[in-house]
């Protein structure tokens, strides 16, 4: 099989901009995932996740329609490759995989 | 006082932002801050103002990742940005290639301008090296700051007058009264002196002068002592090019050559070798030796009134050349006291410096332009000539201007497509200026070719020695390359600054006005052909006043007479007396006489003059002494008003009498001059002249000059220099090679110079003739250069104007009606041109023409011709190309869009 490249930070933001559906921009992509993860994650980290998806093609990109409160600028709207989607699956299946191949479940240990 | 106004909307901090927009590549700028900006605005309302700033410094210094800084330009070509402006140097390349192509698909517009350019630059070459040549006489003396040539000044009542000839005991009182000079020299060139050297002869230019000449001048020594090079009386120093005449291989030093001068012989032992003068040298010899050696030295030497030499001296370092022209006012009064008190007796007044009569100085670096001292060329001419290099130079400019900005309104449409794929102004102006930079360099390149080629030609037809080598020095390269530069900046900067500007969406639309460059266009089309005009008006009446000199009546008859000089090596007594004998019987001579001054110039350019000052009756009256033989007036053809002709058959004749002319009579006052005595006043001792004959004033000297009384007498002793022969009109040709032939029995071993003397009296005018085929040299090309920047000019045009012709012709305009349509806006610049340049010619021409006493009047008419040759060049120029407009089929030219 071939391996894929997808660190574990691409990895999230990839499914946020899948989660987002279109409207996935670096802002709302920081912002989503804060919300879901509560990392504290930096615009900056995201762009450069998302360049990095992007070289590798993963992820699409486009001018989208300025708003205000950028100041008249424009936004770049990332949207999933099928690619992107692919290795998303293939992600998911080895860790199925994987776990279902445990001998035994996890259980997250809890700490006094 | 703070009015309440709502609270301004917080802003993420300006450095920051500047910062990013200086690190962060352009095509990733307006994502990244719009993120920033938004996430600015979310954590300000969420955090505060203060918390969101110091949280967008953070972002934005995290920002500086290998992916933000790194460019990746090509991509994103449609995005202006300005940080990256400066030259790629891989582009210059790319600029030139495109230009190379641009310039090549135009060929008609590469040729005009390459051609215009290449001819203006090649004549700017000439006339510029000719300037620079007379510029820079003598320049080449090491210490010529403190070399001065002294002259004689004299503010006669009438008017002033300057004469560099000098009497003999002058230079050594200056050099003992004055402790300011450092060394003073006399400098005689007599006529031609002949040099023996076993068995060999060789008429050479022999200078007299004095051991101080090697201090003064620095030609250089090549062998022998420069200390003591002519101490002795009997030493000779020869010049390169005579050593190698002369001796060839052989050691000269030390060698015995025998010199004759004036029928005297005398024999000098060289003592070292000169390198020769180079050509632009005031002081020209072949070999000097003591002015001790010079005839009549010895009866001279005390004589403060006979003036013959020139005069040079050092002074020493930080002397003021005016306050010791002030200490010379008393060497004047101890030394010429006679001189001051007759002018004073004449009333003559002081001029502004207070000086009646007195010697002044002339820095050597002036010498060779002032023409009361030298032969050279008025300083005038050389500004003239490089003045008419700059106006070339410039008409051919505003060519390449014009064409440009011509031909900017056809290149509209490519720079609009290249401004909408994203090129900078910047790019453009580089991209189009070096296109004209290209131009440039091929002009001045064949330019440079074609002044090599033709400078061999140029020297022989205006016989000068100019040489490119002048060019090689850093101090006129970088001139050059300053003004390559110039030109390319002006003449093809202003366009590519004008077409960079051009507004893009204006020039695809089709909007771009025609009218804005027409002004700047035409008036310099009017000036071009202002300078044009001015130039040929001006040329014209030189060509005219010339012309009116060498037509004037001399007042002898100058055709069919041959001169013979009579040369060093025989005695023209003799030679006369044997030719005579010889020619007697002759039918075709008809007469033969001998005398002391050619007529014009001969082919041994030597000219001389010997002139007398004498108090008649107290009054001060000046003459030329001209020594002539039997037959003079009958050879030269000169009528006789009163009395006789020198005759055979008077044997007193040879003694004291004269023959005078017209205005001799008018200044001694004599109603009844035939039998009348001349005699000096002053001098008791001397003998009495008596006038047996009156002819009307001819030219002995050039015809520019006034008539000056002439007073000819006949003697046994004193040599004869020329024969002049009149022939019959039938056989000149015949007559010349017959004398040659001739020539070998009567005179052995004297080589043979005749010429006609018409043909030496032309040659009076050379200085003049060459100025004048030079101006009309430069004015046809100036005419051609302006021709062609029109016919150019007026080719875009009417590409411009093809559709507006189209729908006239729709409309039903004839042919002739747009003929005239087009060509009138070019015939009314003409006619600007022509009532700026009419004024300005007769006005410089009128100044130029007051230096010659016998003056044209300038006539209209040339203006008229000039006028209308202008019109109807330019109407020739133009019609060509308006021709194939009006002619075109309206169909197609309308059918394009």
């Amino acid at each position: 099989m071939k391996r894929t490249y997808l660190g574990e930070f691409e990895e999230i933001v990839l499914l946020t901009v899948v989660l987002l559906e279109g409207k996935a921009y670096g802002v709302a992509i920081t912002h989503q995932i804060i919300e879901q993860t509560g990392r504290a994650v930096r615009l900056n980290q995201v762009h450069a996740a998302l360049h990095r998806l992007e070289e590798k093609g993963m992820v699409i990109s486009r001018m989208g329609e300025a708003t205000a409160e950028r100041g008249g600028r424009r936004k770049r709207l990332f949207t999933i490759t099928a690619y992107g989607e692919q290795t998303l699956l293939d992600i998911q299946a080895i860790r199925s995989q994987l776990i279902s191949l445990l001998p035994r479940a996890l259980k997250p240990s809890i700490s006094l | 006082m703070k009015k309440n106004l709502p609270p301004a909307p917080p802003q993420p901090p300006r450095w920051a932002d500047k910062l990013l927009a200086w690190f962060c590549a352009p095509h990733l700028l307006e994502e990244l801050q719009g993120d920033l900006h938004e996430e600015f605005y979310f954590q300000a309302e969420r955090l505060g103002y203060r918390r969101a700033r110091w949280l967008y410094v953070r972002e934005v210094l995290g920002f500086m990742r290998p992916f933000v800084v790194k460019r990746q330009p090509n991509a994103y070509t449609s995005i202006s940005y300005s940080s990256t402006s400066f030259l790629p140097l891989s582009m210059i390349k790319n600029y030139f290639t495109i230009a190379w192509r641009n310039l090549w698909r135009n060929k008609g517009y590469t040729t005009i301008n390459v051609a215009g350019l290449s001819v203006a630059f090649c004549i700017c070459v000439f006339l510029f090296l000719t300037a620079y040549l007379q510029l820079t006489f003598d320049a080449f003396h090491q210490d010529k700051d403190r070399i001065f040539q002294t002259y004689f000044f004299a503010n006669n009542p009438d008017r002033i007058t300057r004469t560099g000839n000098m009497p003999l005991p002058l230079a050594p009182a200056l050099k003992s009264e004055y402790e300011e000079v450092e060394a003073a020299t006399r400098v005689l060139t007599s006529r031609r002196s002949l040099i023996t050297y076993q068995g060999k002869h060789f008429d050479k230019d022999v200078v007299f002068t004095d051991p101080d000449f090697l201090k003064i001048f620095s030609f250089p020594l090549i062998q022998g002592n420069r200390q003591n090079a002519l101490n002795n009386n009997s030493s000779i120093l020869i010049s390169q090019s005579v050593a190698q005449a002369i001796f060839g291989t052989e050691d000269p030093i030390g060698k015995l050559l025998q010199i004759t001068t004036e029928g005297k012989q005398k024999g000098y032992l060289v003592s070292g070798i000169l390198a020769d003068a180079p050509y632009n040298s005031s002081i020209r010899f072949d070999a000097l030796v003591r002015i001790e050696n010079s005839p009549h030295y010895l009866s001279n030497q005390t004589n403060w009134t006979a003036n013959s030499h020139q005069v040079f001296v050092k002074l020493i370092p930080q002397v003021n050349q005016a306050t010791f022209e002030k200490r010379l006012k008393l060497f004047t009064q101890k030394y010429l006291a006679e001189y001051l008190q007759s002018l004073q007796k004449k009333g003559a007044k002081p001029d502004s410096r207070g000086d009646i009569f007195t010697v002044r100085l002339q820095q050597l670096s002036q010498v060779h332009f002032d023409t009361a001292i030298s032969n050279g060329p008025p300083i005038a001419i050389i500004y003239a000539l490089l003045g008419m290099a700059f106006f070339i130079l410039l008409i051919a400019c505003i060519n390449f201007i014009n064409l440009s900005i011509a031909r900017s309104f056809t290149r509209a449409k490519e720079v609009g497509v290249r401004k909408y794929l994203g090129a900078l102004k910047s790019q453009l102006f580089v991209q189009i200026w070096s296109e004209s930079a290209l131009i440039c360099f091929m002009g001045f390149a064949i330019g440079g070719i074609l002044a090599h080629l033709l400078l061999p030609e140029f020297n022989a037809t205006f016989d000068t020695r100019l040489q490119l080598a002048h060019l090689h020095q850093p101090g006129f390269l970088a001139w050059l390359l300053g003004i390559f530069i110039l030109i390319t900046f002006i003449a093809g900067g202003y366009p590519a600054w004008l077409m960079a500007r051009f507004n893009a969406v204006a020039v695809l639309k089709g909007k771009i006005s025609l009218k804005k460059p027409g002004f700047l266009r035409n008036s310099l089309l009017v000036s071009q052909f202002v300078m044009s005009c001015l130039l040929t008006c001006c040329t014209i009446i030189a060509l005219q006043q010339v012309k009116h000199l060498r037509t004037k009546p001399l007042g002898f008859e100058k055709e069919q007479v041959i001169s013979i000089p009579v040369g060093t090596l025989a005695d023209g007594r003799q030679v006369l007396q044997r030719m005579r004998n010889k020619l007697a019987n002759d039918p075709t001579i008809l007469a033969v006489t001998g005398t002391s001054v050619n007529l014009g110039r001969g082919k041994d350019h030597v000219s001389s003059r010997s002139t007398m000052g004498l108090t008649y009756k107290g009054k001060e009256i000046s003459s030329d002494m001209l020594l002539i033989d039997y037959d003079y007036l009958k050879t030269l053809q000169i009528p006789l008003l009163a009395g006789r002709d020198f005759n055979r058959s008077y044997p007193a004749d040879s003694l004291d009498r004269v023959i005078i002319t017209q205005s001799m009579v008018e200044m001694l006052g004599e109603k009844q001059p035939v039998g009348t005595f001349i005699k000096d006043d002053a001098d008791t001792t001397g003998g009495k002249m008596q006038v047996i004959g009156v002819v009307p004033d001819f030219h002995l000297y050039s015809a520019a000059e006034e008539k000056r009384p002439i007073m000819m007498h006949f003697s046994q002793s004193e040599p004869i220099n020329y024969l002049f022969v009149r022939v019959s009109p039938q056989s000149l040709k015949k007559a010349m090679n017959k004398l040659q032939e001739i020539w070998r029995e009567v005179a052995p071993g004297s080589e043979f110079t005749g010429s006609f003397l018409d043909e030496n009296i032309d040659a009076w005018y050379q200085s003049e003739e060459k100025l004048a085929q030079i101006c009309s040299l430069a004015s046809v090309i100036a005419i051609i250069l302006s021709c062609s920047g029109l016919f150019a000019v007026a080719l875009l045009l009417m590409e411009q104007r093809t559709k507006e012709i189209g729908i006239r012709k729709v409309l039903g305009a004839s042919v002739t009606d747009i003929l005239f349509i087009l060509s009138r806006d070019f015939v009314k610049m003409v006619l600007i041109a022509l009532t700026i340049a009419i004024p300005l010619a007769w006005f410089g021409m009128h100044q130029w023409l007051n230096n010659y006493t016998y003056r044209i009047e300038i006539s209209a008419w040339v203006f008229v011709g000039v006028g209308s040759a202008a019109i109807i060049l330019a109407l020739l120029t133009v019609s060509f190309q308006s021709i194939k407009a009006a002619l075109m089929n309206p169909v197609k030219s309308l059918k394009t869009e």
